[in-house]
């Protein structure tokens, strides 16, 4: 049998629905990240983070990294931005009872798409 | 005294914090009136507004003012934006029942929690189907794969019941085939050309078989046997055979008009007895066995290169639709001394 994934092991949907209102919260009201968000509809953020933190815990979606590059590319993201949002998840993941260790496989998980996201300095 | 201001202060602190917003608007000109702290909270923003419309510039004042005049209240969703967060509100204006002056009660609920919830909800929900709609396209792979190694009725079984009994069809026809010198060609020509040519082969011979409502058995390297009468039982049985035969030999006769490689089949047919079943737990094939299916290898042995070779009860039956020529008899390994007979295809001339 296929090893249980996260999305399985902290309760599917319903867990994840409550990880992802927490998480979309904290990054609206940031003043470093938020502002990222100043122009984009409600319900394309929700969906856009409810599949990605989805497939992030190996749930029912997925991203390609072609796909991921283009919702970013015109964002002009730096470094910062994406640790700020690695920093985000991991603290709403602890806040919501994922173990350590689970919380370190998501985090390298996302580190992964850190060059398809982050704005490439091409200088 | 004391008592009667005690309570109209907390119905002021009430109005205040209670997690509605509500507001008072002049009817004439739609200035705001009073602002509870919740309504501040989520409306105000750094130029304050004075008037209804530098709140909501889109929203339609003369809709409100019909539905307020014909039915003294009017409710509706707005979305309203402050700093970067997109709230939605449902929002109902009502006249209030004063002395004449003219004030429109306004409240409103903060309903963006159940509208980003529902955004949520339809995310997810596309996820699942589109997920269920893989499965669903993968079940049909598989089935479609199942379907190729064993009868509809016999795959039904065994998805109902996880087995299939071993059953018995009784007569049903056998025909075998293999090719001349295939070990040869397989060895001295380029073996992806063989097997690509060989897979032509087979597939057509899948589509003759089907017109005739044969079922194509099994193929082993150059060996391949269709069987008529399973799963279910036709009387035409011999004939079907028969016929597949014969086309069998004319496809690869006009096939080899236009190759290089020479493709030259032998084939048996006869009737008899058989047992179908699946065969293995993890690497299950359907397989027939009985002495149809032995006695058509060694019928398919005794012909050579383009020839059909069968015996009595294929005779029997088709002595009057088809030509045969009788051979002899012969001793058959397994089985006693039988007659033996060529079916030739009545389009070829008589030698």
């Amino acid at each position: 049998m296929a090893a249980q994934t996260l999305f399985e092991k902290y309760g599917g949907f319903s867990a994840v629905s409550k990880i992802v209102l927490s998480f979309y919260d904290v990054l609206l009201d940031s003043d470093d990240v938020g502002p990222f968000f100043d122009d984009v509809d409600m319900a394309r953020l929700i969906d856009h983070q409810t599949k990605f933190i989805a497939s992030l815990l190996g749930g029912p979606a997925s991203y390609t990294d072609e796909q991921l590059y283009r919702l970013h590319e015109r964002l002009d993201l730096e470094d910062r931005h994406f640790d700020e949002v690695v920093a985000t998840l991991a603290g709403t993941l602890a806040k919501h009872g994922f173990s350590a260790e689970d919380v370190a496989t998501v985090e390298a998980r996302l580190e992964i798409r850190r060059s398809v996201i982050v704005r490439q300095n091409v200088d | 005294m004391s008592d009667k201001m005690s309570i109209e202060a907390i119905n002021e602190q009430l109005l205040r914090a209670i997690g509605v917003g509500v507001a008072l608007l002049d009817a004439a000109d739609h200035s705001f009136i009073y602002q509870n702290d919740t309504f501040v909270e989520w409306f105000a923003t750094e130029a304050e507004h004075k008037r209804l419309d530098d709140l909501l510039p889109d929203f339609d004042i003369g809709a409100l003012e019909a539905e307020l005049d014909g039915n003294k209240r009017f409710t509706a969703e707005i979305k309203h934006r402050k700093k970067r967060r997109e709230r939605i509100f449902a929002i109902e204006f009502t006249r209030a029942a004063d002395n004449g002056n003219g004030m429109i009660i306004l409240v409103c609920q903060n309903i963006s929690r159940i509208r980003e919830l529902e955004s949520m909800i339809d995310s997810y929900s596309q996820m699942v189907e589109r997920n269920t709609r893989e499965i669903k396209r993968e079940k049909e792979q598989v089935e479609k794969l199942l379907l190729n190694m064993m009868p509809r009725s016999v795959y039904d079984e065994f998805k109902t019941f996880g087995v299939v009994i071993p059953k018995l069809y009784d007569p049903v026809s056998v025909l075998m085939l293999d090719f001349v010198g295939f070990t040869q060609m397989a060895a001295s020509a380029d073996p992806a050309v063989t097997v690509s040519e060989l897979n032509d082969i087979y597939s057509a011979f899948d589509r003759i078989g089907e017109q005739y409502g044969c079922e194509r058995i099994k193929t082993m390297g150059d060996a391949y046997i269709t069987v008529s009468g399973l799963p279910d039982p036709t009387p035409d049985h011999a004939r079907a055979v028969a016929n597949v035969a014969i086309r069998f030999i004319r496809y690869l006769e006009r096939r080899n008009e236009g190759h290089p490689n020479q493709w030259r089949c032998r084939i048996g047919i006869t009737s008899g007895p058989v047992v179908g079943s699946v065969i293995g737990i993890q690497k299950y094939v359907y397989d027939i066995f009985g002495p149809a299916v032995n006695l058509a290898s060694r019928l398919q042995d005794c012909s050579e290169a383009m020839e059909i070779t069968t015996n009595e009860p294929i005779y029997e039956m088709l002595k009057d639709q088809f030509r045969f020529e009788h051979i002899g008899k012969q001793d058959i390994r397994g089985f006693n001394e039988q007659d033996l007979y060529r079916l030739r295809d009545s389009r070829q001339p008589i030698r």
